[in-house]
């Protein structure tokens, strides 16, 4: 195909443009982050006076590195529950053939559609009855299972051709035999854009950690942030700035990591 | 297989066929066992108990004391706050899934062609996608913030008068869009990247020798071959959008006059600070309906123009 | 390819997650052997957060038996319903701080222990009446005062000055604040704008309560034997308010920051900035505002109606309870903690280092807090402006439970004419919405009685 210089030249100036309009929240952040406090105060925003008191003063002087690891561990928790437990259920409906399957499919992949609000006020009892409300467990238990990823697995599976898995059936190859060396082979894409997918939708929850976590021990960064946005807020824009950058770059890397799985993986969710 | 068996055989192998049958069964049960209870506790069990509640009228500690059967539903259809949440709900979800969807695409479709630094714009085009929902309204709040905000900065360079973004009620559904379109694009962006990359290549060699316009090309071509992705795109966009509640939290809290109070946001306030909770349950399971009628729509709407390969 | 990305990001995952696991460490106080630990739910932010952590450090290091644990839940609104959602749970804290219109609200959960039944009457004794009123049901205190507080109106008296106009009186009209707003707006330009009025219940309730009006009837639900039944919202009292503040958008000296914490941070920094002439807040914001000013800060009492003689203001603030679901250890503890912080001398500490009022009684006495007084009377204004109200029904404040559903009800309501809608209607929308709700609310609650 070929490219008329002219086409170069639009392109080149659109991607520019956009990519500054897109990224204007996040410089204006970082550039704001690194800026005395007074200067900010006072709207004197185009200064060279920076300094990393910011990041300083928010590593010392809140617990953000506490709620970073809470979200670290909560998100790998939640990202190891839902690719295990949705490896498993693809794989049975896909390579086991059991009656009623169609029903139970339908109604894993009905709940896709339920708000998460339907279920809020139950869960919330759910889990004081069970006495672990500000607890870890608590902000992941309730995610293991996910619709969404059994349906993505179940796409991808189903590429692996059936006659594969009988003729493994004849030779005795069980089903975690096979699983582990045919199936996840074939699926580490997908498997990766899952793992992935949960980790920043669990990274990024807002709604259950606030009603769940009482204590810095818990609270995961969103809600951290929250936190220090009501408490510090006058006056201190720049803190909460840094603060905001510092959880950015986890799930910032992680994105970058995935990237590329997202573009392909995504579609096999999207192709029938 | 050989099926020459005497008939004393063939009982031992229909008794064989049996066991293994249920021993299917039981593997397939193990295997799908862990996803369906968990399912059953978190996501089936409260949704009855969702719409037990709201059956009833609950007291300050959450406890039902009365049953009413569907009254608090006639209520809430004649409650003004709440018929103005819907709308606003609705007015929120389809400006963000047409915006966000028609945005994903015009970036995907610039970056298309495989230039120097293609990857690296791409990068900046999807890292919106790692920014978080508190981070981004943090973001936005400084920009929109009255006194030393950057959006009046950029206005007053241009001579016009500051806008109060969030305070406002003209502004403020606008502002929380904005915030919300920005922070879905990534996702998007990176699915129609996808997309694009597997038209095939072929269809658009024919059509530059037929000497067809890009605008042709666009509709006959690359659209119907996206169709797929783009629905797929629009429909998560459109159900996340209906749940969008942190950034609600965050911006404006449901103000102004409560111009951005989704019900989601509503359902929140009526269930954990205004301690109601049979009015809230009652509000989610209008909120389940809705989301499932305009999912099926959608599908239903979309079914004959998306063309799957 | 793919295997190598999967790795790294595990290995980076991993990496992260020990190296804030060894600073958590490193950040988190040294584990209290043997100390019993006890979880205090707060609401105090900016400065009153600093003061609050200051005193509880105070008392840990007072004594080797307890560790008293302060954690913030966010703001009153918030904070009250995540405790009960956990009231008679696990997750129930030791102590929580409540605010003043939670009163019945807290009751009604019945996980809580009257503090009378854990402090000395001596220790009681030294507590302000017109402070423990409010908190007495049942004749027993039922919570511990702790941050009781009154707006105030608070203005830029340096700039006042600059332009050659006249300083507020201590007890400003209506028309005293318009007519200021107006100068200050026109005399700047515009670039300072006069006043502000944040749509907040809590300012509402309390002007209109110096206008001598009732929010709820049975003597705002205090008449004993009865609960209230009817909430006021359309008065003439708040008509005459809410025309006050037309007024001003009329005569463009108002700028309205909405509603809410952000409004509250908003027209703070708007004012620190010079570009807000007056706003009215909460009297525990003193400490906030003179340690960032750059200019004279000037403080009044908030203004009355233009005819009508001033009532004066109801209790703001917050009281400490205690859960009842406690061991006996973490009870002692509680009763130990809760005397330290309302001796004289911690209350004294208190009140200079946020603006709120002390609420024990000896306080006011102590060398330091006199000397403080004498050098800035700003401190001095919000205990005046209490202790010169009338002593009334209206005064005693509401026992009402559906208050903060009252609050944003009239919070929308005034937002809506800050947008140009009808008063009447706006009220009236207001107040029958909070009767529905007080209506559902009483049926749901009541219906033993």
């Amino acid at each position: 195909m070929i490219i008329t210089s002219n086409e170069k030249i639009w392109r080149y100036v659109l991607m520019i443009g956009l990519s500054l309009v897109l990224l204007i929240p996040l410089i204006v952040g970082v550039w704001v982050s690194l800026l005395p406090n007074n200067a900010i105060l006072t709207g004197h925003y185009f200064t060279s006076q920076f300094t990393i008191d910011n990041y300083i003063q928010a590593i010392t002087a809140t617990p953000i590195l506490r709620y970073l690891l809470n979200s670290l561990l909560v998100s790998a928790i939640v990202m190891v529950g839902q690719v295990v437990f949705s490896v498993l259920a693809a794989y049975a409906f896909v390579f086991i053939p059991f009656k009623g399957k169609q029903i139970i499919f339908y109604a894993f992949i009905g709940t896709m559609m339920l708000p998460f609000e339907s279920q809020l006020i139950p869960n919330f009892q759910t889990l004081r009855w069970l006495g672990i409300l500000n607890n870890y467990a608590a902000l992941a238990i309730p995610f293991f299972a996910s619709a969404f990823g059994t349906f993505l697995l179940r796409q991808t599976f189903m590429q692996v051709p059936l006659a594969l898995r009988e003729s493994a059936a004849i030779e005795g190859v069980g089903h975690f035999r096979f699983l582990y060396h045919a199936v996840i082979p074939y699926a580490k894409t997908s498997l990766f854009t899952l793992a992935a997918y949960s980790f920043l939708t669990t990274w990024n929850m807002y709604l259950w950690p606030l009603i769940t976590s009482y204590s810095d021990n818990v609270r995961t960064a969103q809600i951290g942030l929250r936190q220090l946005q009501a408490t510090e807020a006058v006056n201190s824009w720049g803190l909460i700035m840094a603060s905001a950058i510092l959880i950015m770059v986890p799930s910032l890397v992680v994105l970058l990591l995935s990237q590329r799985a997202f573009k392909s993986g995504l579609l096999d969710g999207a192709v029938k | 297989m050989d099926h020459a068996f005497s008939s004393a055989n063939h009982a031992v192998v229909k008794h064989t066929q049996l066991q293994q049958k249920l021993k299917t069964h039981l593997a397939a049960m193990g295997f799908i066992a862990p996803s369906a209870i968990f399912l059953g506790v978190f996501v089936f069990y409260p949704l009855v108990k969702t719409v037990y509640y709201s059956m009833f009228l609950t007291n300050a500690l959450g406890q039902p004391v009365k049953f009413i059967g569907l009254s608090n539903y006639g209520t809430l259809l004649q409650d003004k706050f709440f018929m103005k949440s819907l709308l606003t709900t609705f007015i929120f979800v389809f400006m963000v899934t047409l915006l966000t969807t028609v945005s994903a695409l015009a970036l995907a479709m610039v970056t298309s062609k495989h230039l120097k630094g293609t990857t690296l714009f791409r990068t900046f085009f999807a890292s919106t996608m790692g920014v978080s929902v508190s981070v981004a309204s943090v973001l936005w709040l400084f920009i929109f913030q009255p006194t030393t905000g950057v959006s009046d900065m950029v206005l007053n360079l241009l001579h016009l008068p500051p806008i109060h973004w969030l305070t406002d009620n003209t502004w403020s559904l606008f502002a929380v869009i904005l915030t919300v379109v920005w922070m879905n694009l990534g996702f998007s962006f990176l699915a129609l990247t996808g997309a694009l990359e597997n038209v095939a290549t072929p269809l658009y060699e024919v059509a530059d020798i037929e000497g067809v316009t890009t605008w042709h090309k666009f509709y006959h071509i690359t659209l119907p071959q996206i169709s797929p992705t783009l629905f797929f795109v629009g429909t998560v966009t459109m159900i996340n959008a209906f749940q969008t509640f942190g950034q609600v939290d965050l911006l404006t809290k449901g103000g102004p006059n409560n111009s951005t109070n989704l019900i989601v946001y509503q359902i929140y306030k009526d269930a954990f600070v205004n301690l109601n909770v049979g009015k809230a349950s009652t509000e989610s399971i209008v909120l389940a309906l809705l989301i499932a009628l305009v999912t099926i729509a959608q599908f239903k709407l979309t079914e004959k123009r998306v063309m799957y390969q | 390819m793919k295997k190598k990305y999967v790795m790294s990001l595990i290995a980076i995952v991993l990496m992260i997650s020990i190296v804030l696991l060894g600073m958590s460490r490193l950040s988190r106080p040294v584990s209290a052997n043997q100390r019993t630990t006890i979880v205090f739910w707060h609401s105090m932010g900016g400065k009153p957060a600093d003061a609050l952590k200051k005193l509880v450090a105070k008392y840990n290091a007072s004594q080797t038996k307890y560790t008293v644990v302060p954690q913030y839940q966010g703001a009153y609104t918030e904070s009250l319903p995540k405790y009960i959602n956990v009231a008679n749970s696990s997750a129930a804290p030791a102590i929580v701080q409540a605010q003043e219109i939670a009163t019945s609200t807290m009751l009604s959960t019945k996980s809580t222990e009257p503090v009378s039944r854990l402090l000395d009457s001596q220790v009681i004794n030294q507590i302000e009446d017109n402070i423990a009123r409010y908190y007495t049901v049942d004749n027993q205190l039922q919570s511990l005062p702790f941050n009781s507080s009154t707006p105030v109106l608070y203005y830029n008296k340096s700039l006042v000055e600059k332009l050659g106009l006249k300083p507020l009186p201590e007890d400003p009209s209506y028309q005293d604040i318009l007519n200021l707003a107006q100068a200050i707006t026109e005399k700047t330009n515009h670039q300072t704008k006069g006043m502000t009025i944040e749509a907040y219940g809590w300012l509402f309730e309390e002007l209109t309560a110096n206008q001598n009006q009732l929010l709820a009837n049975h003597d705002n639900g205090r008449e004993s034997g009865q609960y209230a039944t009817k909430i006021n919202i359309n008065t003439p009292a708040a008509r005459r308010l809410m025309t006050f503040m037309k007024q001003a958008i009329q005569d463009k000296s108002f700028v309205s920051y909405g509603s809410g914490d952000i409004a509250e941070a908003n027209q703070q920094t708007a004012f620190l900035a010079g570009k807000l002439g007056m706003f009215m807040q909460s009297s525990a914001s003193t400490g906030d505002l003179q340690a960032n000013a750059k200019f004279k800060l000037g403080v009044t009492y908030v203004p009355h109606a233009d005819d009508i003689a001033r009532n004066g203001l109801t209790l703001g603030g917050a009281s400490l309870w205690v859960n009842k679901h406690q061991t006996t250890a973490t009870k002692e503890g509680v009763t130990d903690f809760l005397k330290f912080m309302s001796s004289a001398q911690s209350q004294a500490q208190w009140q200079l280092a946020t603006g709120y009022l002390a609420v024990n009684k000896n306080a006011k006495a102590l060398p330091q807090v006199t000397s403080a007084i004498a050098k800035d009377s700003n401190l001095g204004v919000a205990t005046k402006q209490l202790e010169t109200s009338k002593k009334n029904s209206v005064t005693a404040g509401p026992l009402v439970p559906i208050l903060p559903i009252e609050r944003t009800n009239v919070e929308t309501a005034m937002q809506s004419i800050v947008n140009g809608a009808d008063i009447e209607k706006s009220l009236q929308t207001a107040e029958d919405a909070t009767n529905k709700a007080l209506a559902s609310y009483n049926s749901a609650n009541h219906m033993q009685k």
